[in-house]
Formats: C-alpha cells, sequence, structure tokens
C-alpha cells in the first residue's frame, strides 16, 4: 500500500474505472460501429436469401450450404483457401527468414545500419495496388525491362510471361509481396535482437559457441516472443490479402485462377455475384472471421505455451 | 468519489457524442439530391460523359421550360452499390443509368424501378434483341430504354494492310492467309488480351460467331434444344483458339493493357475487341489509320457481327418527380436524343433511324444491323449465377494456358448454368 502510493497517484493498480472509461470510451465507440457492428451485420445478412438489396427469405444456413455445394464457387472455395495456405507457408518460408537474416547481419553491423533498415522498409510506404501495378509492368512479357534485361543477357529461356503461366503466377506473387513487406520482421526482430541481454552472448562466446550455435542456442529462443508476433501477424496478413492479387491478376486470380483467393472470391461474390450478393458474400465473410479469428487465436496458444 | 463521477460523466457524454457524429455519417444526402420538382437528377457511371450528356439535356430543357435536368456520374466502378442503395429513396435518382442483362437483375428483383412497356410508347419501334437488353428475366417487361449499343470486331491498322497489299478478309481462309503475311513481315498479327480474362470471351464470340451458327443456334439454346457443350459451340471455341499461332510470343502474359499498346505501337497488325476501343486508339496514337471486319464463317455461310445493348436509362420507383422523369425517358427513346448522342458521344445509339456521324461507327452500325449476333455468354446466360460470363472468362484462361481442351471448358460453362436455367416454354 504504502510502496505504490509513493509511485503516485496514477500507478496501474489505482486507476478509476471512471478514468478508463473515459480514455477507452470513445475508442471503445469507434471499434463498436466499425467492427463489431459489421460483423454482426454480415452474420445476419448471411442467414437470408436477398433479392438485390432487400431481404427476400430466412435461410438459416443456407447461403453457407450453396456455397459448398454450388458450382464453381464450391471448387473455387477448396483451390482458393488452399492458395491461402501456400501464400501463408511461402511468405513465413522467404520473407520471415529472410528478414531474419537481414536482421540478424544488420545486428551485428554498426554502419549502415540505419540506411539499410530504412531501405528495406521503404515499399511499406507504397499501396499494394501500387506494388501490383508496378510489377505487373515490370514482369511484362511484352515491354518489362525484366524481360528484356534477361534476354539481353542471353537467357531467353527465362524471359517468361511470369505472371501469365500458372505455374509461376503464385511463386511471384509471394516473392512480390516479400519484397513489399520484409521491412516489418527486420524492424521487429532487429529490435527483438537488440533486447537480448549482452552478457548472454558474451556467456556464450567466452564458452567459445560458434555463431551459428550463438544464434541457435542463445538468441533464437531470446526472440520467439517475436517470432510469434510475426507468425501471428503473417497468418492474418495472408489470410486476408485482396489488394496485392488483385493488382497482379484480376479479379479471377490471374491464370486459370492460379492465384485465387478467399479475398477476391469474397470480392467475386460480393461484387459479381447477381441477385443474392449479399446473402452469398456475407456467409463467405463470416467464414473468412470464423477461420482467420479461429486460427489466429489457436496460433497465439500455442506459440505462448512453447515461449512458457 | 466525486472525481469517480465526474469521470464517468465526462466518458458518458463523450460516448454519446461519438455515437451522434457516427450516426450522422450514413445518412448525409448524396451529391446532386434535391427536393426541387423542377429538376430530373439523373445519375449515372460515366464521369468522362458528364458534361456532354449536360448538353444533350439542353434540348430537353429547352423544350419543357422551367424543367432542370442534372447528370450526376458516380465512380464507374462503385456506381452499382451507390445505385442499389440510392434507388431506395427520394432522394435518390429520378432517372438512371442502368447496367444491362445480368448485371440488370437484381435492381428488377428489389422492385427498384418502373416498368416501362406501358409508359414508352416508342419502344415498340426498337428490336426485340436491343430491349433484351433492359428486360427483367423473371417478369420480361422492360425497364430501361437502352442507350447504346457495343459491336464486336477485328479493329485492324489500315497502313500494315496497305503496305503489305492486303484486302479485307471475305472469307476465313482468306482471314488466315493475311494472319500468314503478316506474320512473315515480322509484325504481330493478332494482338489478344489473355489476363485480363473478361476478354477472353469477347474474342470467342468474334471469331466463334460464324462456327457456331449465330442467333439461330442461340434460339435453340433458349428453347433446351442446344447447350455449349454440343459440337457448334464447342468447334466455334476452337475456331478462336486455332488463331493463337497469331496472337506473338508469349502471349499469355498479354495483358488488356499490353494489347493495346501494341496495336496502337503498330507493333500488332489486329486486335479483336469491341468498338468502344476506337476512343481509345485515336487517343493514344492520332496518326492511326483505323478499319473494322468481322471474322467471315469458316463454312461460308455469312459475316456474323456481335453486339449487345452496354445499358439503359430506367426510372426510379422512389422518385417523387415520377412524370418529368418518365417523359424525359421517353425523349430518349426518340431519335432527337438517339442522334445527339450518337454525334456528341462517338458512340452507337440503338433508336431507331439514328445514323452516327463517324464513317467507321456508321460501318459498325451498317454490318451488324446486316447481319447481327448476339453475345451469348454475357447477355443471354448471365442472369442468374453463376453467369455465363463468369463461367466463360475463367474456363477460357485455363483453356489458353492448355490446362483444359475447348469440350471441358464449354462443359464447367454448362455445368454451372444447369444449376439455374430452365428453358423458356
Amino acid at each position: 500500500m504504502m510502496r505504490t502510493r509513493a509511485r503516485g497517484r496514477y500507478s496501474p493498480e489505482h486507476v478509476s474505472f471512471g478514468w478508463i472509461a473515459l480514455f477507452s470510451g470513445p475508442a471503445l465507440v469507434l471499434y463498436t460501429v466499425l467492427v463489431i457492428v459489421p460483423i454482426f451485420t454480415a452474420f445476419v445478412y448471411g442467414l437470408f436469401t436477398w433479392k438485390g438489396t432487400t431481404p427476400d427469405a430466412f435461410v438459416g444456413l443456407g447461403n453457407y450450404v450453396e456455397l459448398f455445394t454450388r458450382y464453381p464457387v464450391n471448387e473455387q472455395l477448396g483451390s482458393a483457401l488452399w492458395h491461402n495456405v501456400l501464400f501463408f507457408v511461402g511468405t513465413m518460408a522467404i520473407q520471415n527468414t529472410i528478414g531474419l537474416g537481414l536482421a540478424v547481419l544488420l545486428h551485428r553491423t554498426r554502419r549502415g545500419k540505419r540506411v539499410f533498415q530504412t531501405l528495406y522498409s521503404t515499399p511499406y510506404l507504397l499501396s499494394p495496388l501500387i506494388v501490383g501495378y508496378l510489377w505487373a509492368m515490370l514482369l511484362s512479357p511484352t515491354f518489362g525491362p525484366i524481360n528484356e534485361a534477361l534476354r539481353a543477357v542471353g537467357l531467353d529461356a527465362l524471359a517468361l510471361p511470369w505472371l501469365g503461366q500458372p505455374s509461376t503466377a503464385l511463386p511471384v506473387l509471394i516473392l512480390i509481396n516479400a519484397w513489399q513487406w520484409i521491412g516489418g520482421p527486420l524492424l521487429i526482430f532487429g529490435a527483438a535482437l537488440g533486447g537480448i541481454p549482452a552478457e548472454l552472448e558474451e556467456a556464450g562466446q567466452l564458452d567459445g559457441a560458434s555463431s551459428w550455435r550463438l544464434f541457435w542456442a542463445v538468441r533464437f529462443p531470446m526472440i520467439m516472443p517475436a517470432v510469434g508476433v510475426i507468425t501471428v501477424l503473417t497468418f492474418i496478413g495472408c489470410f486476408n490479402i485482396f489488394d496485392l492479387v488483385y493488382a497482379l491478376g484480376g479479379s479471377n486470380g490471374g491464370p486459370s485462377g492460379s492465384m485465387d483467393v478467399l479475398g477476391l472470391l469474397y470480392y467475386r461474390l460480393a461484387f459479381d455475384g447477381g441477385t443474392n450478393a449479399i446473402g452469398d458474400s456475407s456467409a463467405m465473410a463470416v467464414l473468412m472471421f470464423i477461420l482467420v479469428f479461429g486460427v489466429a487465436i489457436a496460433l497465439e496458444r500455442l506459440l505462448r505455451r512453447r515461449e512458457a | 468519489m466525486s472525481k469517480f463521477r465526474k469521470a464517468t460523466l465526462a466518458a458518458a457524454a463523450l460516448t454519446v457524442s461519438t455515437l451522434v457524429l457516427a450516426g450522422c455519417a450514413p445518412s448525409a444526402g448524396p451529391a446532386g439530391a434535391d427536393g426541387d420538382d423542377s429538376t430530373i437528377t439523373v445519375w449515372g457511371w460515366r464521369q468522362e460523359d458528364a458534361k456532354t450528356y449536360d448538353k444533350i439535356f439542353t434540348a430537353f430543357e429547352d423544350a419543357h421550360p422551367g424543367v432542370t435536368v442534372e447528370y450526376v456520374p458516380y465512380l464507374n466502378t462503385e456506381y452499382d452499390t451507390i445505385l442499389s442503395t440510392g434507388l431506395k429513396d427520394a432522394s435518390g435518382p429520378d432517372v438512371a443509368q442502368l447496367r444491362s442483362y445480368g448485371l440488370l437483375q437484381p435492381l428488377v428483383e428489389s422492385g427498384d424501378l418502373v416498368a416501362l412497356d406501358d409508359e414508352v410508347a416508342d419502344l415498340a419501334d426498337f428490336s426485340p434483341s436491343v430491349l433484351d437488353g433492359a428486360r427483367g428475366v423473371s417478369d420480361g417487361a422492360v425497364y430501361g430504354v437502352p442507350f447504346a449499343i457495343q459491336t464486336l470486331h477485328v479493329i485492324y491498322n489500315k497502313a500494315v494492310f496497305d503496305e503489305l497489299g492486303i484486302e479485307e478478309p471475305t472469307t476465313w481462309d482468306e482471314m488466315i492467309s493475311a494472319f500468314d503475311e503478316i506474320k512473315a513481315s515480322g509484325i504481330t498479327p493478332l494482338v489478344n488480351t489473355v489476363t485480363d480474362t473478361w476478354m477472353l470471351p469477347i474474342e470467342q464470340e468474334i471469331f466463334g460467331a460464324g462456327t457456331y451458327g449465330a442467333t439461330p443456334y442461340l434460339e435453340k439454346m433458349l428453347d433446351g434444344e442446344a447447350s455449349f457443350t454440343d459440337a457448334p459451340w464447342v468447334d466455334s471455341v476452337d475456331a478462336w483458339t486455332s488463331t493463337r499461332a497469331y496472337w506473338g510470343d508469349a502471349y499469355q502474359g498479354t495483358s488488356y493493357e499490353d494489347a493495346q499498346a501494341l496495336f496502337t505501337s503498330g507493333k500488332a497488325a489486329a486486335f479483336p475487341g469491341g468498338i468502344w476501343e476506337l476512343a481509345n486508339f485515336r487517343k493514344a496514337n492520332p496518326d492511326l489509320e483505323l478499319g473494322i471486319f468481322n471474322a467471315p464463317a469458316p463454312d461460308g455461310s455469312g459475316v456474323p457481327v456481335p453486339g449487345y445493348v452496354d445499358g439503359s436509362f430506367g426510372v426510379s420507383n422512389a422518385s417523387d418527380n415520377k412524370d418529368a422523369a418518365l417523359e424525359l425517358v421517353q425523349w430518349m427513346a426518340t431519335a432527337d436524343f438517339g442522334q445527339a448522342f450518337t454525334d456528341e458521344l462517338a458512340q452507337i445509339s440503338p433508336v431507331p433511324g439514328v445514323t452516327p456521324s463517324d464513317p467507321l461507327l456508321a460501318e459498325a452500325v451498317d454490318a451488324y444491323a446486316a447481319e447481327p449476333s448476339p453475345y451469348i455468354t454475357y447477355a443471354y446466360f448471365s442472369g442468374g449465377t453463376p453467369g455465363a460470363w463468369d463461367l466463360a472468362s475463367s474456363s477460357f484462361s485455363s483453356l489458353i494456358l492448355d490446362e483444359i481442351d475447348a469440350a471441358a471448358a464449354a462443359g464447367k460453362i454448362q455445368q454451372g448454368i444447369d444449376q439455374w436455367f430452365t428453358p423458356r416454354s
């Protein structure tokens, strides 16, 4: 009691409910109006069939059954989900691994650290739509400088319609996405590495650990919380992706639907969906919410347990 | 304790004011809405044409003293959403530009539009296939006065054809040997858009109409006596893909913009597409001399010209100025409006008796009038979900990339529409 009082009247244990309400109230209201209410609305909308903008009949889970039985949505649902999974796995493997590698390299350098951090994070400032159109132009098989450069050095066989063939479209998407967002893991891992007590690293070095050993035995376990945060954020980002894929491949998901993802499927249901577009797309939105929210919570739990 | 009270009260007050602010936002009226009865508000998606529409409407205003017609354009891509809400309310449009065929159906189903069959007498002179573009599928009533027709052609670069001494082909074989000659000269004969999949059904229609048999085959399909999976239609898809030899290197990656640029820069000799491209091409390269032709039927049976209705003008049921609005759409069905429309906007008017002043447009109109052919996937099998146009766009994408053959692509379209399509009785 004495101790907390000595710290001052704003110690966390003593802030009154009124003050908490005062400061969090406005944000809570906005959050409710802009997030909770739409989610709830989508859930209710999804229980009806619609005629344009007029609710027609209560169908319970009928719209959900439609999504899983009506051709071609039933097939697209599976392939879109699979592409989201591949996108997540690819992003974890490429963006976050390279991001971690760069963070470790920058952690050990003194000169130029800031410059490189800024450079790698610059694409953050661009809208994914702009990034998408930019890369679509760079990769254009007819005008694109990338293929022209490949031809100029004699690699004609590699001058491919990168975004035009199913085998390369998704990998290229993963690389472009990684190019844009690699600054995220770089900065978060960098901060986590900077937070490791120097004496731990020194103790390891004194014991003669190689830098490889030092990384796996000392640094990596210490940055596990950051790994957890990055994994969950990457998951949410990868399963909600829309703008970049739309810019690179249009609303049908690129060549033969090879980049189709849940976000695009939702877009098509909502905006090219016909008379019951609101019913179909609301059901789809609820499914996506349940998937992303559920897995994100599960991932959080799992990673927390491993940290402990 | 009193401190706690004060803070709670402050929080409550803030909460209430935020709620009020948030509640205000959606009810703010849309631009151009007003309750003045002498103003007819027309909503549309053509921002680039707003000034021209105002000019066209002057003639109506002059004939109706005291009446003002105001064209309020919205962003093309957001228009459908804005319109579906706007039609619910008297503060919305009196007259609205409506999409055609399948995209019109949600508005008809919501009961937001006035049926015009008994209101606009001049509609009786329009051809039935044109009125199909503004018809409700469920009740067969006409809900708009069609304002534009788009026709589909092979648009070509006259300079390239002249230089090689090539005439406009009159048979399929002449067309193929023309492409061969152009290819031998080092120019891409025919640049097709591939990655923007909405163009694929257009290309199939341009090169396939003569193979499946145009309108008579459509009639059979609507009666349930023919389908996408029958030989004529599957062959029409093969007829289109047989031209792939002329599409240029790495055509799998060609986007809509790429194709346009290749054509206007003279690197490609021909571009299969809609008549609306003329404006784009002339803007991109004013020196380009353009010509149009259509793919002749391989069996010599004719030269079908595919076309479809681009949109119509309808009257909102929620309008509090319905009489004036009806008078305006009645005027839109007359040659006065049609001629002004085609002259000012360089588009094809569906109003009977209107001739475009632009020679190429006039050529397109004559060709379409001589042998009209439907745009089947977009116009006639898009009234349900999934629509044939979406199905064709995605299955043709797989087809062009050699993942499936024409029969499988047709099978996917048929499988999709079989879920909702019932033949007319």
